[in-house]
């Protein structure tokens, strides 16, 4: 395994009573022995680095949007803020155009963007700890692939109609990750566990299961309709309304502060199985908590974004090989990072070609791909 | 090389006679026919209403899933579209194949040729390319007076259109391919140059490629008059689609109610319906110049 810490062989196997018989510290001298070893992670290191993080992503986020296929001016933006503060309206009818493409088409875009990187990071830092595998994304477990799959259903099927106002597209890209999710614990689990590598290798087949039937029904589509598909597939981020907003940012929230609670128990798992079990962590429990919430944030991303790609995968690791691997700074820190980077890749993405677009994919994966190779150069004892 | 072989192949060793039997295809590609062929295959609904139209139908041997215009084609043996069964091909032993470029693949083209069936490739599928593409089937099908006669009718079709919309104001017209994400069509497209030869102004003018996706931004900026969605024969714009739409209320295609829908087979398929195609289209971005065509200014 690719792991920088020392592996636990030299620990004996945790054998029935351990408070008497185990030399293993138990997880609060753990903790505190972290808290003290300094130079890993003080409080003021931890606030210090976040603190900046959360004011570049503001500066990000605001610069960003001021860039779009149509040039709006600072002048107008600023009329448009002091008017939406004044009225406290957010009328599309009151706004004028510039007001309108300003908030109700970027920067409900921008913030999207940051909300889904950070999702899309702070998923993939938790699954590169739960698998204690560098390749792990929030598209391994197949469980993107099954929310792909259940839209591309939606598609064929021409379901167009609402059900209570909720679009049944991200409805059923939803449903459609929960079942790769059910289906893939069914298959990997064995004698109420979940070993690591049943998951992964589960997880592969599933994936190109679930990727063949998506291809079968862009092949049965009618062309024109397939490509609409095609282009839903490769990822995007659209202006959604207010109201969907709130309720990602919710949703998103809700699982990053859970994320955020499990984060000294995600870097007790990196050190293996073996010594969080006899830490006392019920590891198998953590395990299938931490899967659920992962599924159901990337259901719930892939259902609004399409398939965003490396994200996941090169933010975790680039910001773990800048400020370490405690997952108590790691976590937010790459939320934060992803989010900033989804951002301005969207933001090329939306310039680049303008008045046309680019899939946002495509410049996640050619800007995330060749740092993350130039890090690799740069610091290579540091992976993982 | 090929000349020889197929100077053989049809016993026809004079040069001279074969070349006024010699076709070039938009791909470069120059086949010779022999005879008049009379089991032709059609892998795209645009060639098979072409072939139809100029009286050759009784010609056509295979279509695609798709072909479904005019109604007697439905009943000709059906092959996929874009990745045929190369053995159903085969067994309807066909002496012509034309195939649309972009669906077809190149191994698919080797193997015809290595078999000796001819194939004519379409890669130019623009307005005028309809009309040399009516000439040509003409030629090769010997249907070149209904060819003639039929792409006579469709220009004077055309040309009464533009009459009729040159004096309106033009309209400005956002053609919803995809809502989500929104693609649409640009420069280069068959679809662009028809909502130009109907009176409209395609807001997606400045794009670079034919099929982009539009940033909203544009969208709301350019403030279409018209939103034009294809739908397919039995269906409608869906509820969904046209909410999301009418939340952007600033535009005057959305104020103005003007969600119009179009059969997407009239104008996807650059074939002998497209006077009926630019007519819908006319009537849609111009209504009064149709109902009262002395008030218009």
């Amino acid at each position: 395994m690719a792991n920088g810490h020392v592996t636990p062989s030299h620990l004996p196997a945790p054998s029935g009573d351990l408070s008497t018989t185990t030399p293993v510290p138990s997880l609060h001298e753990m903790k505190s022995q972290w808290h003290r070893t300094g130079a890993m992670l003080t409080r003021r290191r931890w606030g210090l680095v976040l603190t900046g993080l959360l004011l570049v992503s503001v500066g990000v986020i605001a610069l960003c949007s001021q860039f779009g296929a149509v040039s709006v001016q600072l002048a107008d933006v600023l009329a448009v803020l002091r008017h939406v503060l004044t009225t406290g309206s957010l009328d599309v009818s009151s706004l004028g155009t510039a007001g309108v493409i300003f908030l109700q088409v970027r920067l409900p875009r921008v913030l999207m963007g940051f909300l889904v990187g950070g999702a899309l990071a702070a998923v993939g830092v938790t699954l590169q700890a739960l698998l204690r595998n560098p390749l792990a994304d929030p598209y391994v477990l197949g469980v993107s692939s099954g929310a792909a799959l259940g839209a591309s259903l939606a598609m064929l099927l021409g379901i167009g109609t609402t059900v209570m106002l909720l679009p049944l597209l991200p409805l059923f890209g939803f449903i459609g990750g929960l079942l790769a999710l059910v289906l893939i614990y069914r298959l990997a689990q064995s004698q109420g566990r979940l070993p690591i590598y049943s998951l992964l290798l589960a997880g592969v087949i599933l994936n190109a299961i679930l990727t063949a039937l998506i291809m079968f029904i862009t092949s049965i589509m009618e062309p024109n309709r397939s490509a609409g598909l095609m282009a839903w597939l490769m990822g995007s981020l659209t202006a959604p309304g207010y109201p969907a907003l709130a309720v990602i940012v919710i949703y998103v929230a809700f699982v990053s502060a859970v994320l955020m609670h499990k984060a000294q128990v995600l870097n007790v798992l990196t050190q293996g199985e073996e010594t969080a079990r006899s830490l006392g962590i019920d590891t198998e429990r953590v395990k299938k908590q931490l899967y659920a919430l992962t599924a159901l944030i990337t259901g719930a991303v892939v259902s609004v974004s399409g398939m965003i790609g490396f994200v996941g995968m090169v933010v975790p690791h680039a910001v773990r090989m800048m400020i370490g691997s405690d997952h108590r700074l790691l976590l937010p820190a790459s939320a934060l990072v992803g989010g900033m980077f989804l951002v301005v890749s969207d933001t090329i993405a939306r310039t680049i070609f303008a008045p046309a677009e680019i899939p946002v994919g495509i410049v996640t994966a050619l800007a995330g791909g060749p740092f993350f190779l130039y890090l690799l150069l740069w610091r290579k004892d540091r992976m993982i | 090389m090929k000349r020889r072989q197929q100077g053989i192949l049809t016993g026809m060793p004079f040069m001279a006679h074969v070349s006024s039997r010699s076709f070039v295809d938009d791909a470069g590609r120059r086949i010779y026919l022999a005879k008049t062929p009379s089991r032709i295959i059609s892998l795209a609904p645009s060639v098979t209403e072409m072939l139809f139209a100029i009286g050759a139908g009784a010609q056509v041997v295979g279509v695609t899933q798709f072909c479904d215009y005019p109604p007697e084609a439905t009943q000709r043996a059906k092959l996929g579209y874009g990745n045929p069964n190369v053995e159903t091909l085969v067994a309807l032993q066909p002496d012509l194949i034309v195939a649309p470029q972009e669906y077809l693949k190149p191994d698919l083209i080797g193997k015809l040729e290595q078999l000796k069936i001819p194939v004519f490739i379409l890669a130019d599928r623009m307005v005028e390319d309809v009309f040399s593409h009516i000439q040509t089937f003409g030629r090769m099908l010997d249907h070149s007076t209904e060819a003639t006669a039929l792409g006579m009718d469709l220009r004077q079709q055309i040309a009464r259109i533009k009459t009729r919309t040159q004096g309106a104001a033009p309209v400005r017209v956002l053609y919803v391919l995809n809502s989500e994400p929104l693609i649409t069509v640009g420069p280069g497209s068959y679809i662009d140059q028809l909502i130009g030869l109907a009176g409209g102004i395609n807001v997606a003018a400045k794009s670079a490629t034919a099929y982009p996706r539009l940033s909203m931004e544009v969208v709301l900026h350019e403030n279409p008059d018209v939103l034009l969605f294809p739908v397919g024969t039995a269906e409608g714009i869906s509820e969904s689609e046209q909410q999301a739409w009418r939340k952007w209320s600033t535009l005057t295609a959305v104020k103005r109610n003007n969600l119009r829908q179009i059969p997407a087979d009239l104008l996807n398929r650059p074939g002998p319906r497209i006077g009926k195609a630019l007519e819908l289209l006319a009537d849609l971005f111009h209504p009064s110049a149709t109902s009262l065509p002395s008030e218009s200014p």
